[in-house]
């Protein structure tokens, strides 16, 4: 059996690599990377793929940005955090963010990964957003866990839908080429003050628009993502309380904590796979081209070489060594989460979003339940280094050879999907139509059964406001969140190629894959540290040292980007 | 008589031909207690199974995974699978396919297997080797898509039949038994001047009940549990097999990426109860089918059929 | 194969059923032997003795019931397989306008995917374990559907027997993801059975992440998986066993044993010889899925095999060049072991897939 044939008989969830990062989300993604994020140098569709746009070059393709002011979230974003709100909602004060309908109707096809089974065409929630933003979609909304295999297939063929979403967990290998071939440059529509025709892509940060270069021209709408989105290690706060346990502040003292709360017949272990949180305890970079820094002493270094990547690799095997990680997560089966919720698990890692994921889900059935994150503490017990994740991993493209009234209504529905947070667009977008898919509850929209079953994700993928984080029904958790990650922000440092969208020459493509399955295989004690020390020095031998001067030459041409 | 009683005999009085020796009691309770350990060992997970798939997603979180101690019934994973619009269409689209597909490879594959089953006939081994081939080499995703695309089958209900009609397994399996059915029995017919087809729809098709039955099953689950060509090959959502519609539904609870604004879980569903719900949906068929198969298989049935 | 061949042990007379055709099947034997004579003479002798065209002619319908197959495996198999000539270059099939004429833009390495395999450590150990696996398959799993068979065949009541059957084919239906959950939770360092020990002072049990037994770990959960419907095929070929032969056999003083012996087991030599010959063939593939599953509970030395290493290599990581190379040396590898796995059919005299 072919390993193709072979995904003809997998299961809804295989742990893949993709569909983890798929599910761990979308800052999960540009974080710990995993994959070679986009870029390209200066030039011409035609030109090079490889390498990057930034400084100047970059700056002519940008949209010029006109800050949106319908409505001031209550806790603005500093140190790269999400911005927050914390109020409920009232119908009656939504702000209007497109005043015109910007959509001349020309139809357009759009092919989107799609979570849970998407609505007909033709649904009250795809009409009324069509009738809103004054476009005609057919939606192509294909299976999240398969879009990898449909995305590299449908881009090889010769018809291409005219809007794509681009996950860029889904930009393996030749993939990365295949955007800067295969998608049009935006900048004739969007450059400099173009956008303004667009308030809320104009309102959509910088930074992010500049993670949309590719092969040298402005080819993705970006989902912008906030680049203090580190993963958060949650701890159940209603069982610390009552067994008197304090948070850890050192890698020791959360080790010795550990042995202490794990309690195998209890059916209870002190933490799951904590491998995430470790890299940001010790300093560790994320993979892909945010894992290349050039350090104080000036030498440009990617994170396996770092002597920190070690040291966090160790701690978390002395984790698993001490038996204090959950068996179900040495063997890396089930839902962490569901073990957390059961209490089987006292500390996690997660998306940040689970800290209101979680909340809500619980809410009902166990009282009790309180998840919090906990502050990253350094390897030394005092402040930890954090690196910044990139501004934007998710993208829509329109394909080459599009029409201009084809671009046109895409661009209308991305600016549609990027209303801010108290806007009517936003509401419409995140709930439906009031009525038929939610009502409104003590300031609390709550979806029904039309809106549980229409209202999902199709439209939010087309693009974003800046991130935030709003929850009616549990404004305290959007105020911790945006906390959290304001305190963690400040230890936040950018590496040499923050903010590049950086294409990698394919020889070198799959140069680091290796190294994830190393560093799972070495904390659950199924490798030595010999064979990680060796992989390293392969890695550098084998293209790594090649590869560190074309990072070099880039990063010189092109500026730093911390 | 009572009820008991009556049961007991018919228990006591099994179609045991006079020929055969009644049983010894120590291999009689050897046998059956083999069996009763097999059958517990499918048992026991799949109760684990179905009391997960009803229990109450409060209790699922208690527990931290699968339920072995039902503690209350909810019925709410199966109406969530069940209720949507999508379902009942899909269904009809799986039973569409299902039955057209196995007719298609059925036809398809009889003919090739008895069309090779003759000793000695031109080209057969040419055949053979060049059929066999193709369960070793494999051509990958992205060719394979182009072709199905530039034969104009993406978004037809022929993508999800046509490019996965032939197990050539299949075709080996129905050949052998084909082959074991006396030449006697041919020959003469031949001899009385049918032809090939009519050999194969008198003679050697009625002999064969049993494994045109076993590989109709075997083409029939492998059309009703596809699901990976539909997702690829298929845009339009209206057209999905049931299969692709209930794994969306599971990733609805499990899969959509947190990070998103939008994917707010609803809270009354565990995801766990959900997948184990679509577990048990799965087995419903073979429930169905089985009956059918087995029907076939009475001992004896096909009485001279095999040269010794 | 003759079940009466040669002297039997117990003495027991052939079956008359099988021996002594009825004066008509008699004479359609004797003519259709003088017909077949020159087929089962030599390669050489058959070539000479009946011309090309006359067999065409006597063969003509047969080849044609072939064809619609031919065709179909032709078009959805074969031409895709052109696309396999990527394995001779680094293809990237985004440089031109579609995948196939971006095989005319992708640059020509020769055999450098194939050097790359042979270089690469990890190949070898994913080789190592994938034959490995498929010796303890052979061994522990193939005879388990035969003898379940024979079982479930042994027992008369048919109310017993479809219960039985039905209740052993469910496995199948499981998904592995939901088979290795199971097994978790019975197996694993929080399962059922390390909680008991638990609870009587024993602690440390985890079958679930033990690379060394993973093998027979694997091997295990298969055999729950798969066994059972494995048995279908045989109770279709015991089906087709007259009832006659064992009557005779029964008449002849032959007991439940060398009945099982003599009638039963050589009704299935046909079936088996042929499943065990492609299983043969397809010794690199022991399985997808259910290791990817598993791969890091144990880690990637104890569970990488070919097809995960295809994938984690090729696919996964959009080398689509270094997957087609390694698929090709299998697809060769497996189909050199199935016509050598038939030749050996042959010697024990065995039809194997196909005729000498």
């Amino acid at each position: 059996m072919t390993p193709n044939a072979a995904a003809l008989s997998s299961g809804p969830s295989g742990p893949s690599r993709r569909s983890f990062l798929a599910s761990t989300a979308v800052a999960t993604a540009a974080v710990a990377g995993g994959m070679p994020l986009l870029a390209a140098c200066g030039g011409s569709d035609s030109g090079e793929r490889e390498g990057t746009t930034s400084g100047k070059a970059a700056d002519k393709l940008l949209p010029t940005f006109v800050a949106s002011t319908v409505a001031n979230p209550d806790l603005p974003s500093k140190n790269g955090s999400a911005a927050g709100y914390t109020g409920k909602v009232d119908l009656a004060a939504l702000k209007t963010s497109v005043p015109e309908k910007l959509g001349t109707g020309a139809p357009i096809k759009i092919m989107s990964p799609f979570w849970g089974s998407p609505p007909k065409a033709g649904c009250a929630y795809y009409t009324a957003l069509d009738a809103a933003a004054g476009t005609k979609i057919t939606w192509q909304n294909q299976d999240g866990n398969t879009y990898g295999e449909k995305l590299g297939a449908v881009l090889a063929s010769s018809s291409i839908p005219d809007m794509v979403v681009v996950p860029g967990w889904e930009l393996v290998g030749k993939i990365s080429n295949a955007v800067t071939a295969k998608f049009m440059d935006l900048s004739p529509y969007l450059a400099g003050d173009k956008v303004k025709k667009y308030p809320n892509l104009a309102a959509i940060p910088s930074d992010a628009w500049r993670m949309g270069i590719f092969g040298g021209a402005l080819r993705g709408i970006p989902m912008p993502s906030a680049t203090a989105g580190f993963i958060t290690p949650f701890y159940r706060k209603d069982i610390f309380d009552k067994k008197g346990y304090s948070v850890p502040k050192s890698p020791d003292e959360f080790l010795s904590w550990a042995k202490e709360a794990t309690s195998a017949k209890a059916k209870v272990w002190a933490c799951a796979d904590l491998s995430w949180t470790a890299w940001n305890i010790f300093g560790v970079r994320g993979s892909g081209t945010v894992g290349w820094n050039i350090g104080d002493d000036g030498k440009l270094t990617y994170r396996v070489e770092q002597p920190e990547y070690l040291e966090a690799l160790e701690w978390v095997r002395k984790l698993f060594d001490a038996g204090v990680v959950h068996p179900d997560d040495k063997a890396r089966t089930g839902d962490q989460g569901q073990r957390f919720t059961a209490g089987q698990v006292l500390v996690y890692n997660d998306n940040i979003a689970s800290w209101y994921g979680k909340t809500a889900e619980q809410a009902a059935s166990k009282p009790d339940f309180k998840i919090e994150g906990m502050d990253i503490f350094g390897a030394d017990g005092g402040d930890p280094t954090l690196w910044a994740s990139q501004p934007a991993s998710i993208w829509s493209m329109i394909r080459k050879g599009a029409s201009k009234a084809t671009v046109e209504n895409a661009l209308a529905a991305a600016d549609f999907a990027a209303a801010p947070y108290g806007t009517k667009e936003r509401m419409l977008v995140d709930y439906g139509v009031e009525g038929t898919h939610y009502t409104v509850k003590d300031g609390v929209p709550v979806k029904n059964d039309l809106g549980n079953s229409e209202v999902l994700n199709a439209w939010v993928m087309l693009a974003a406001p800046a991130a935030y984080y709003a929850h009616p029904d549990f404004p305290e958790t959007a105020r911790k969140q945006v906390e959290w990650q304001q305190r963690m922000g400040a230890f936040m440092k950018k590496t040499s190629t923050f903010g590049m969208n950086i294409v990698e020459p394919t020889r070198w493509a799959n140069l680091s894959s290796q190294f994830e399955q190393l560093e799972l295989d070495y904390v659950r004690g199924n490798r030595k540290l010999s064979d990680v020390q060796a992989a390293i020095s392969t890695w550098k031998s084998s293209g790594g040292d090649k590869l560190r001067d074309w990072y070099k030459e880039l990063i010189d041409k092109n500026g730093s980007g911390n | 008589m009572s009820l008991n009683t009556q049961l007991i005999r018919s228990l006591k009085a099994p179609a045991r031909p006079v020929w055969e020796e009644p049983p010894s009691k120590a291999g009689l309770t050897a046998k059956s207690g083999f069996l009763l350990l097999c059958c517990l060992g499918v048992l026991g997970p799949l109760w684990i199974v179905i009391v997960t798939s009803l229990s109450p997603k409060p209790v699922i979180d208690r527990v931290g995974g699968l339920v072995v101690i039902p503690q209350g019934v909810t019925f709410v994973n199966y109406t969530e699978l069940l209720s949507g619009g999508q379902v009942s269409r899909a269904i009809m689209v799986s039973v569409g396919v299902t039955l057209v597909g196995t007719l298609f490879s059925m036809a398809v594959s009889v003919l090739a297997a008895y069309g090779l089953s003759r000793p000695g006939s031109l080209g057969h081994r040419f055949f053979l080797v060049t059929m066999m081939a193709t369960m070793f080499f494999g051509a990958g995703l992205i060719p394979t898509y182009l072709l199905v695309q530039s034969l104009g089958l993406t978004d037809t209900y022929l993508s999800l039949i046509l490019p996965s009609a032939v197990s050539v397994f299949n075709i080996l399996v129905l050949r052998a038994f084909f082959m074991g059915i006396s030449p006697e029995l041919t020959e003469s017919a031949r001899i009385d001047g049918a032809g090939d087809m009519r050999i194969l729809l008198t003679i050697v098709m009625p002999l064969s009940r049993a494994v045109l039955a076993v590989i109709s099953l075997f083409y029939a689950v492998g059309y009703w549990s596809a699901w990976f060509n539909a997702s690829i090959y298929l845009s339009d959502q209206s057209m999905m097999p049931l299969q692709n519609v209930l794994i969306q539904l599971v990733q609805k609870n499990t899969e959509a990426p947190t990070g998103l604004q939008q994917a707010v879980r609803t809270g009354q569903l565990s995801a766990l109860g959900l997948q184990m719900a679509v577990m048990v949906l799965a087995l419903i068929p073979v429930a169905v089918a089985s009956p059918f198969v087995q029907r076939h298989f009475k001992k004896g049935m096909l009485t001279g059929a095999v040269k010794g | 194969m003759s079940l009466t061949a040669g002297s039997r042990p117990d003495g027991t007379r052939p079956p008359a059923a099988v021996e002594e055709p009825t004066a008509a099947v008699a004479t359609v034997v004797a003519a259709s032997a003088k017909e077949r004579a020159p087929r089962k003479t030599s390669k050489a002798g058959k070539a000479g003795k009946v011309p090309f065209k006359i067999r065409l002619r006597r063969d003509r319908t047969l080849i044609l019931m072939t064809l619609p197959v031919m065709v179909l495996l032709l078009l959805f198999n074969y031409v895709p397989l052109l696309g396999n000539v990527v394995a001779f270059q680094e293809y990237d099939p985004y440089v031109s306008s579609n995948g196939v004429t971006a095989i005319f833009h992708s640059p020509w390495v020769g055999v450098e995917q194939f050097s790359r395999m042979i270089d690469d450590p990890l190949f070898w150990s994913a080789a190592k374990n994938t034959i490995v696996l498929f010796v303890l398959q052979l061994v522990l799993f193939f005879p388990i559907p035969i003898a379940l068979a024979l079982l479930i065949n042994s027992v008369i009541r048919p109310r017993v027997r479809a219960v039985a059957q039905a209740i052993m084919y469910l496995p199948h239906f499981f998904s592995w993801v939901l088979v290795v959950t199971v097994f978790q939770q019975i197996f694993g360092g929080a399962g059922i059975i390390a909680q008991t020990l638990e609870d009587h002072g024993w602690s440390g049990f985890d079958l679930m992440t033990n690379a060394g037994l993973f093998k027979y770990l694997v091997t295990a959960q298969a055999v729950w998986k798969d066994a059972g419907w494995g048995i279908i095929v045989f109770l279709a070929a015991l089906a087709a066993v007259s009832t006659d032969l064992y009557e005779a056999a029964a008449m002849d003083g032959a007991g439940r044993w060398r009945r099982m012996w003599h009638v039963t087991l050589p009704a299935l030599r046909p079936v088996i010889a042929l499943l065990l010959v492609l299983r043969v063939g397809d010794a690199l593939s022991v399985g997808f899925e259910q290791f990817l599953l598993q791969r890091y509970a144990v880690g990637a030395g104890a569970s990488e095999v070919l097809d995960t290493y295809v994938w984690n290599m090729g696919i996964q990581n959009g080398d689509f060049s270094y997957a087609a190379a390694v698929g090709l040396v299998k697809g060769a590898i497996g189909l050199c072991l199935v016509l050598a796995a038939n030749k050996f059919a042959h010697l024990l005299g065995e039809q194997g897939v196909y005729q000498k």
